[in-house]
């Protein structure tokens, strides 16, 4: 078994076992911070959450083969989310995390409905039209009645997270981390759960030849409304996750380019697998803090780099390292 | 608000409209052929202004960068197809996404060398025309009259010529055409190019009455994307009729409403038509 969600198994051996190398992986996240100065802490995290963010497009996509230009709408819907519970409604950081993501997935219900009656190409279009007309009400002051000061926030205190009986604060950039990490953990351990259950495999079906799914009885629209707004929950958790971590969040994070941003992302790193959006996001951001001074420039190679792995590698960075290590254990 | 604004306004409209219906047939021919959405096409657009503000300001005439753009347009799309998009023509998502990257290369690179500051282009011709009570630049009736003819000019090519005729069958029935002989890859190609030289000829066309800057594109691609979806994906007529018609409609709400409103007006019409009639207000059967 490989680590993406097309190959059913390989009659190449793995140098590592599957299951030790991905435990390494965690060790490796669990243990890195300690050894990292604190700017570096928010940072890794940063990366995690962003990371996420591109997961939910790896899933909407990869699993259940809808290009969604929309997940920005629902990362900034778990934005409004976080901040709606925790200034209005005054609940504490787990409160506000899973309000969040209730939000993302109430409003991409309608809108996904929305979406998911649109075929193939229309899809596209349609989700982008509902990021620019979820941007457009929220930017034109008017309807500040509607979204209130919750969209674009600063936060002006260090929020603290209740854990047992003791409640730690945001003030040691660790905490932040591990409460990300955490986070991000369980959101994979979920998205690694549905893939594998008989509904991501019903998914994939659909994604892979919808006639023939109708055709032995799976109900197309509602599988792919449903994988949509699971889809959203990752996006508004990441939204939440951000503005913990960065104490920020903004109207423009509902931009449709944001959404672009989590395609371009996924893709680059692997849009079938879980750890290949974590791996581009992970390349992106570290490579463009270390060219920061070339920024503008590195954009472009981003893009270029973008186009040829496309081309010569569909599966991403990750598809490239995972072939790699099947081919150094024969 | 007097009457005349309003049918400045109006007028405003009108002649957007058309400059979009340009850039949006292009959007459509290159989705009915090739199976792609291009949500680089408003980078295009975008391109084309900037292309038009460089060869206006280093030979200043305007009328050169309107001969030598569209021109541009052709060459570079062509390029394009070639090397980027005919390698995976057979993965319609990994194409958008493909697109999206030459998005973010087209307006990242305009920023890097052209700069991020919105720049501005004289109008050419410089005077006015009364109508009614007010004074109305000539520049914007000629756009307008301009756009008439490309559009004219491009369903002739479509309908009465021989390449035409091909683009037409390959549209309709690929393998069927290859099987009759219709050179498919050579179609694609003229196809991909004249598309984006729609688009580069409508920002040219433009560029004296928007401001000139990276990110046009954004602006202009969802309206595009209305025109589509509201004329039918697919449906050429349809998608230059929806332009002009949405464009004017802004325009009259904008009159007496923020522009903003009249934005969010012409979305919820489209979502309507999404949910009602989705092959589109005018397409004849559905598809």
């Amino acid at each position: 078994m490989s680590g993406t969600f097309d190959k059913s198994g390989s009659i190449l051996t793995p140098l590592v076992s599957e299951g030790a190398g991905y435990l390494m992986l965690a060790a490796g996240l669990v243990v890195l911070p300690l050894f990292m100065p604190n700017y570096q802490r928010v940072f890794a995290a940063e990366i995690l959450v962003w990371g996420l963010f591109a997961l939910s497009f790896a899933i909407v996509y990869g699993v259940g083969g809808m290009l969604s230009f929309a997940q920005a709408v629902y990362f900034g819907m778990g934005c409004w989310g976080f901040n709606f519970a925790t200034y209005q409604l005054q609940l504490n950081i787990w409160g506000a995390v899973f309000a969040a993501i209730v939000a993302a997935m109430l409003f991409a219900i309608p809108t996904g409905f929305l979406a998911t009656r649109a075929r193939q190409h229309h899809f596209l279009i349609v989700t982008v039209i509902i990021s620019v007309l979820v941007h457009t009400v929220l930017a034109s002051g008017h309807y500040r009645w509607i979204a209130g000061p919750y969209v674009t926030r600063a936060m002006t205190f260090v929020p603290e997270v209740p854990v047992g009986f003791a409640s730690l604060s945001f003030k040691n950039e660790l905490v932040g981390y591990y409460f990300t990490l955490f986070a991000v953990g369980l959101a994979v351990a979920c998205a690694w759960l549905i893939v594998n259950s008989p509904f991501g495999k019903a998914l994939r079906a659909v994604r892979d030849n919808e006639t023939r799914s109708a055709l032995i009885g799976l109900n197309v629209n509602r599988l792919r409304l449903l994988m949509f707004v699971i889809a959203t929950a990752f996006a508004g958790l990441a939204g939440a996750l951000y503005a913990l971590v960065a104490r920020y969040t903004d109207l423009e994070f509902f931009h449709w380019t944001y959404s672009g941003k989590a395609v371009v992302l996924a893709v680059v790193g692997g849009v079938h697998s879980l750890v290949g959006p974590f791996l581009g996001t992970a390349f992106y951001m570290i490579a463009a803090e270390y060219l920061s001074q070339y920024f503008e420039q590195f954009v472009i190679v981003f893009g270029v780099i973008l186009l040829i792995i496309i081309r010569y590698a569909p599966d991403g960075l990750w598809g490239l390292i995972v072939r790699y290590l099947m081919r150094q254990g024969r | 608000m007097t009457g005349d604004l309003v049918i400045a306004l109006a007028i405003n409209g009108l002649v957007w409209g058309l400059i979009i219906a340009l850039i949006a047939l292009g959007l459509s021919i290159i989705f009915g052929l090739l199976d792609i959405i291009n949500v680089a096409h408003g980078d295009f657009f975008m391109l084309g202004t900037v292309f038009a503000w460089l060869i206006v300001t280093a030979t200043g005439n305007y009328w050169v960068a309107f001969l030598i753009v569209p021109l541009i347009g052709l060459l570079l799309g062509a390029l394009i197809e070639r090397c980027v998009l005919r390698p995976i023509e057979d993965s319609a998502a990994l194409s958008i996404v493909a697109a999206f990257g030459l998005s973010l290369i087209l307006q990242e690179g305009v920023r890097a060398t052209f700069g991020a500051t919105p720049k501005r282009l004289l109008d050419p011709i410089g005077t006015t025309i009364p109508i009614f009570n007010l004074q109305y630049e000539i520049y914007r009736l000629f756009a307008a009259v301009i756009a008439i003819v490309a559009i004219a000019g491009f369903f002739i090519f479509l309908h009465h010529t021989k390449f035409g005729t091909w683009m037409r069958a390959v549209r309709q029935d690929k393998d069927m055409a290859i099987a009759m002989g219709v050179p498919a890859n050579r179609v694609f190609a003229v196809t991909f190019a004249l598309g984006t030289s729609l688009a580069m000829f409508g920002g040219v066309v433009a560029a004296p009455i928007t401001s000139v800057e990276f990110r046009l594109g954004l602006d202009v691609l969802p309206l595009c994307f209305m025109a589509v979806i509201i004329g039918g994906l697919g449906n050429l007529p349809g998608t230059a009729a929806a332009a002009v018609l949405l464009s004017l409609m802004e325009g009259l709400i904008t009159s007496f409403a923020a522009p903003t409103t009249a934005r969010i007006v012409s979305l919820i019409l489209m979502s309507i038509v999404l949910l009602l009639r989705p092959q589109g207000l005018f397409a004849r059967s559905a598809r």
